[in-house]
């Protein structure tokens, strides 16, 4: 079994893994930024070691300073988490290289799945269906645009190295192929530092199914289901479900058998996931056509859904199957249970264009509800920085149905302040009560289609008893030295004097 | 949340008007016509922020306005400012360039994401404040827009 390990990642996912390192006896050291230094995941670890500075490109994405802080730390292991490096088939082999254990696919499949068009040529030999589209050798306008041209209107032109929908552009009318084309080679650039792109159909109004997926070194390979992620926006998900509430048992059996066909294809080991686009247009759910659209060689933001309908621990079984050892199930002891719904909360203002926020969190108060689970990276005092992604935390919910998980999520997520930072809760609130989705029947162009009944206008006037509140907020700051009263945390703004008059 | 009785402050005693009491750090109990709310209060009291039933409400600054929201008046010229620190990644304008409302002017790049900064009026761009690659921040202005001449 591993014994240390090196936690290269920050964040809600750091500190998910430190959890499971200290519940399985293995030591966690978190890797840090400069921006990082007081951070919840550095405090969560039990050994912690700087990395660089803020800039993500100088520290969570340099494999020599994390490799360094590996062999520094004594580590024997190194996870990587989502994001970042986590799909980074160098560092994968960086680690292996210098004697650690890397917490995922070995570095060809990752390589192998990372290149959107390797992977299509592997999943369509190995008969799993495909998105028609290409790419070619000649990156230019001017080639990328009689692409377009072949694969046809309408497209989506995205980033071959990318993931996460970061650089996706669709194309609606040959007008539009220069914008797109330029703007997603730069976005693909900045995140991926690989400006090549992919050429394909844009199916409209598909649903988002993608399965879980995972493997140990002894030849066992299983499913955990499916997650529905269709509420998405501008392609980044932002409620996910399991079960999807769209599909037929029928279906659940074609899917869940293509993802084990589709990783049995890469002899995939440790976690990954099978996402496909599925066209649920016709009236024959059980037959409905569906593409696979890439694998993940990782753990996914939205790993707990699974973890409450399968009643697993897929990060423990992570760590479990990279020391080499058997899975801890086989497929017949896997069942869903119930209905688990995560949405991710983000420190972005709805009313703003969904501007990312940046700022010190004042007052941070977490639901405390049963059959509701909280992953987050922060604490009250936290700031709250602009280098990295804006996901400050996931708030999921279990129940015994898909209603009772809806009514219990929206119950969480009202009663969860976030003050000092703008996030998407009334957002998330919005899209919970949405009939439509209510009615479980969401596309992947649901949020952009409701996007006029689901925007937010800034909260103006305010209701009586939000004002009384403010107002005895501000005689309680004026009587004390230390404001509003006792302290809270070690963090505590209170604490702080400025801005404060006495 | 049990022993905090001593510090009870009821902010508004007018008969009718909702009553507020602190029952912990930054948490308030108010009653208003019958019911009870839990309300979530923090900052100053020239920036303070509420938290109520899911929602958030700010009071003591002026909320800004997002630009294309801002009426195109023909009188004023427009500064274009930046919403939060960001680097900018393209200036696809110049000094003496004709705009229209909508026109992308600046792509600033924050978080990995990029942001597309628009102008909420026709006219002329009288000055350009940035460069590509630059680091800028809030309220920083990065382009000038005023009407044509003549």
């Amino acid at each position: 079994m591993i014994k240390r390990l090196l936690i290269a990642n920050r964040g809600e996912i750091a500190v998910r893994i430190a959890r499971a390192c200290r519940e399985l006896g293995v030591e966690s050291v978190a890797a840090y930024s400069e921006a990082d230094a007081r951070a919840l995941h550095v405090m969560t670890a039990d050994r912690a070691v700087a990395i660089g500075p803020a800039a993500a490109a100088d520290s969570y994405l340099s494999i020599p300073h994390l490799i360094d802080a590996a062999r520094a730390s004594g580590a024997d292991s190194v996870h990587p988490g989502y994001g970042f490096l986590s799909e980074n088939a160098a560092f994968a082999e960086a680690c292996e290289q210098a004697g650690l254990v890397f917490v995922g696919p070995p570095p060809h499949v990752i390589a192998t799945m990372g290149s959107k068009i390797e992977a299509r040529r592997l999943m369509e030999r190995a008969g799993i269906p495909v998105v028609p589209g290409e790419t070619s050798a000649d990156q230019s306008d001017d080639a990328l645009g009689a692409l377009i041209a072949r694969v046809g209107l309408p497209a989506l032109v995205k980033p071959s190295a990318g993931g996460g929908g970061k650089g996706m552009h669709r194309v609606f009318a040959h007008a539009e192929i220069a914008g797109a084309v330029q703007t997603a080679r730069r976005e693909a650039l900045a995140a991926f530092g690989d400006g090549t792109l992919y050429v394909e159909r844009l199916i409209e109004r598909p649903h988002h199914v993608e399965v879980q997926v995972i493997g140990d070194r002894h030849g066992h390979l299983v499913h955990l289901f499916e997650r529905e992620c269709s509420a998405q926006r501008r392609h980044q998900k932002v409620i996910e479900e399991s079960p999807s509430p769209a599909i037929t048992p029928a279906l659940r059996e074609r899917l869940t058998a293509a993802a084990v066909d589709a990783a049995r294809a890469v002899s995939y080991c440790n976690a990954g996931t099978v996402e496909f686009l599925v066209d649920l247009g016709s009236a024959d759910i059980d037959r409905a056509p569906f593409y696979f659209l890439e694998m993940n060689t990782r753990l996914q933001v939205e790993h707990p859904v699974t973890e409450q309908v399968a009643g697993v621990d897929l990060v423990r079984a992570q760590l479990i199957v990279a020391s080499g050892e058997p899975l801890p199930w086989d497929q017949r002891a896997l069942a869903q249970r119930g209905h688990a719904i995560e949405a991710r909360v983000y420190a972005e203002d709805p009313s703003h264009g969904f501007l990312p926020q940046a700022g010190r969190v004042l007052l941070y108060r977490e639901p405390r509800l049963p059959g509701v689970r909280v992953d987050s990276g922060f604490v009250e005092g936290s700031e709250i920085s602009v280098h990295y992604d804006p996901l400050l935390a996931k708030v999921i919910a279990s129940a015994e149905t898909r209603d009772l998980t809806i009514a219990r999520l929206v119950a969480a997520l009202r009663g969860y302040p976030i003050l000092g930072i703008r996030t998407n809760i009334s957002y998330l609130l919005r899209i919970l009560e949405h009939p439509q989705f209510q009615s479980g029947n969401v596309d992947t162009s649901f949020l952009e289609r409701e996007g006029e009944a689901l925007a937010e206008r800034p909260n103006t006037s305010f209701p009586p008893p939000v004002t009384a509140a403010m107002a005895a907020h501000s005689e309680a700051s004026a009587i004390s030295d230390t404001p509003a009263g006792e302290t809270h945390s070690p963090w505590d703004p209170w604490r702080r004097s400025t801005g404060w008059r006495t | 949340m049990g022993s905090v009785a001593s510090q009870h402050r009821v902010a508004n005693v007018k008969s009718g008007e909702p009553a507020a009491v602190r029952i912990g750090p930054g948490i308030y109990q108010v009653q208003d016509e019958g019911r009870s709310h839990i309300i979530y209060v923090a900052g100053s009291p020239g920036d303070s922020w509420a938290f109520w039933n899911g929602q958030v409400f700010r009071s003591g600054t002026k909320e800004e306005t997002p630009h294309r929201a801002q009426p195109a008046r023909r009188a004023a010229a427009l500064s274009l400012t930046a919403p939060m620190p960001a680097t900018v990644l393209k200036v696809l304008v110049t000094a003496g360039s004709q705009v229209k409302t909508g026109d992308t002017v600046i792509i600033l790049e924050a978080m990995k994401m990029e942001l597309p900064v628009r102008t909420s009026r026709d006219g002329i761009v009288t000055a350009v404040h940035c460069r590509e690659g630059e680091l800028v921040q809030p309220d920083t202005v990065l382009v000038e827009v005023a009407d044509e001449v003549g």
